[in-house]
């Protein structure tokens, strides 16, 4: 144990792994996207995912065992909450349905085209989430689909109720997610009724809490209501988003008074901790009507 | 450990199975509030068994192979767990420990140092956004799963690589010493 010869090579060792980990650190972060340690990840990545695809179905039954022990812990809580929510929802659909008669009558005044909801012609493609990132620091996964299925760079991800991420790396077969929760991630986004605009940036570590950051002070912004992309067009710059994506609710307003803008507190309506499938748009599309008539 | 071919293609095997799992599996859902890491409990469990250069070797490995399957930053998972391997590697040779629990420990010390250390990489690298307190629940509830995997992690990884092992400790242990029939009379059957 004390033999000099042990002593010498276990520390060269300890040098030489930490001298690559650092060397491959700085060239990573001097190479463009296209450079070569980005190239061999991407060349892994392709390597990997028939592995990993196979490995995903093989060992769902693992990932519900864990599931499940979470879920069963969750489920009384949850159950209350739903419960509270289905009567919240109830009111809200007799709501709704008056303000749809209402909104169908003012269609047909105005004798205007307008759809509903989500940005039309986005062309969805559906995809299979195959990996995971494993740490709370880069929030992202990774789609069984890729350039082969029309999957290009910057198009948006949905997932089922909402906004998930963008992408941020193709290859042929899969394709690389960022997730709203990476602390990478800002997203242009508006407050529907009131439209007061803002960016969308995690808190990273929390997976149910998003931050709608720079809202002007003066604009009012009221709990509960929904948060949407703005799909900003300007004579230079033009959001990767469309326009009218749902992102979540606003949960928290916080009224600082020393700060320049509000902050607003969202909880995405996308679950992202648990992501099996998603769909990228491929399309551009473009924006429902009816969020630019929400729009004051 | 004795490095051979065999040493080579068990090593890979555990990591790329070990890779395949956390990714495919425990990464995809949290139990808790918190996330199950099996990637530094087998470096832990490598170094715990083989020692402190095939643990910052295991280390260096399984990081790079992180990062390539992952996306992220490259060299950051390397470095945290080729410091972690040597660590724990170095722990088991100065102080030789015996208590057969030890694995746990080992696993959730491991796994809070690889938390913890990633964690302060992270930001000195490029993590700009803001952090809520939520992110230490989730750190001391993923120590603590991993704490409850150990056992069978170490176990498992112990198993895989025996026959490469130089030195089992659990096997060297377990053998009992002849009592001694030389010596002074006072210490003879006495193992001394």
């Amino acid at each position: 144990m004390f033999d000099k010869k042990v002593i010498r090579r276990r520390r060269a060792a300890l040098a030489i792994f930490v001298a690559l980990s650092v060397a491959l650190l700085t060239a990573y972060f001097g190479e463009s996207g296209g450079g070569f340690l980005h190239a061999i990840q991407r060349g892994a990545q392709e390597a990997l995912a028939p592995i990993e695809t196979g490995a995903s179905r093989a060992l769902k039954p693992v990932r519900d065992l864990f599931g499940w022990f979470g879920d069963t812990i969750d489920a009384k809580d949850e159950n209350e909450r739903l419960k509270r929510e289905v009567e919240r929802l109830r009111s809200e659909v007799a709501r709704s349905e008056t303000a749809r008669r209402d909104a169908r009558e003012l269609r047909g005044l105005v004798g205007l085209q307008r759809e509903e909801g989500f940005p039309q012609g986005t062309r969805p493609v559906t995809a299979r989430v195959i990996a995971r990132s494993p740490t709370v620091w880069f929030s992202s996964v990774k789609i069984d689909k890729g350039s082969n299925d029309g999957v290009r760079l910057d198009q948006p991800v949905i997932a089922s109720g909402g906004l998930a991420g963008k992408i941020t790396s193709v290859s042929a077969g899969t394709a690389q997610v960022t997730l709203l929760t990476d602390a990478s991630s800002a997203v242009s986004a508006q407050v529907m009724p009131e439209g007061a605009n803002g960016i969308v940036k995690p808190e990273v570590g929390n997976p149910r809490d998003l931050l709608l950051d720079f809202v002007e002070k003066g604009r009012r912004v009221t709990e509960g209501t929904t948060v949407v992309t703005s799909g900003f067009t300007s004579s230079r710059v033009e959001s990767l988003f469309p326009r009218g994506i749902p992102i979540g609710t606003v949960t928290e307003v916080d009224l600082d008074e020393i700060e320049l803008y509000q902050r607003v507190h969202i909880k995405p309506f996308a679950d992202l901790r648990r992501l099996d499938w998603l769909q990228v748009l491929t399309a551009r599309g473009r924006p429902a009507e009816t969020a630019g008539v929400l729009a004051p | 450990m004795i490095v051979g071919p065999g040493a080579f293609l068990r090593m890979a095997a555990l990591l790329l199975l070990a890779l395949v799992v956390q990714l495919a599996a425990l990464g995809h859902g949290g139990l808790l509030g918190g996330h199950v890491d099996l990637i530094p409990l087998v470096v832990a469990a490598v170094a715990y068994y083989a020692g402190s250069i095939s643990g910052c070797a295991t280390g260096f490995a399984m990081g790079f192979l992180v990062d390539l399957a992952v996306g992220q930053t490259m060299g950051a998972s390397s470095l945290v767990l080729t410091a972690l391997g040597y660590g724990v590697g170095r722990y088991r040779e100065v102080r030789d420990p015996s208590h057969s629990l030890l694995p746990v420990a080992v696993g959730a010390a491991a796994t809070a140092g690889w938390v913890v250390v990633f964690a302060a990489v992270s930001f000195m690298l490029d993590i700009g956004a803001t952090i809520s307190p939520q992110v230490i629940g989730d750190m001391v509830l993923t120590v603590l799963l991993g704490a409850l995997l150990a056992l069978p992690v170490f176990v498992g990884t112990r198993k895989l690589l025996r026959p490469s092992l130089a030195v089992d400790p659990f096997e060297t242990r377990r053998r009992r010493r002849p009592p001694r029939e030389t010596g002074p009379l006072g210490l003879r059957g006495l193992e001394v």
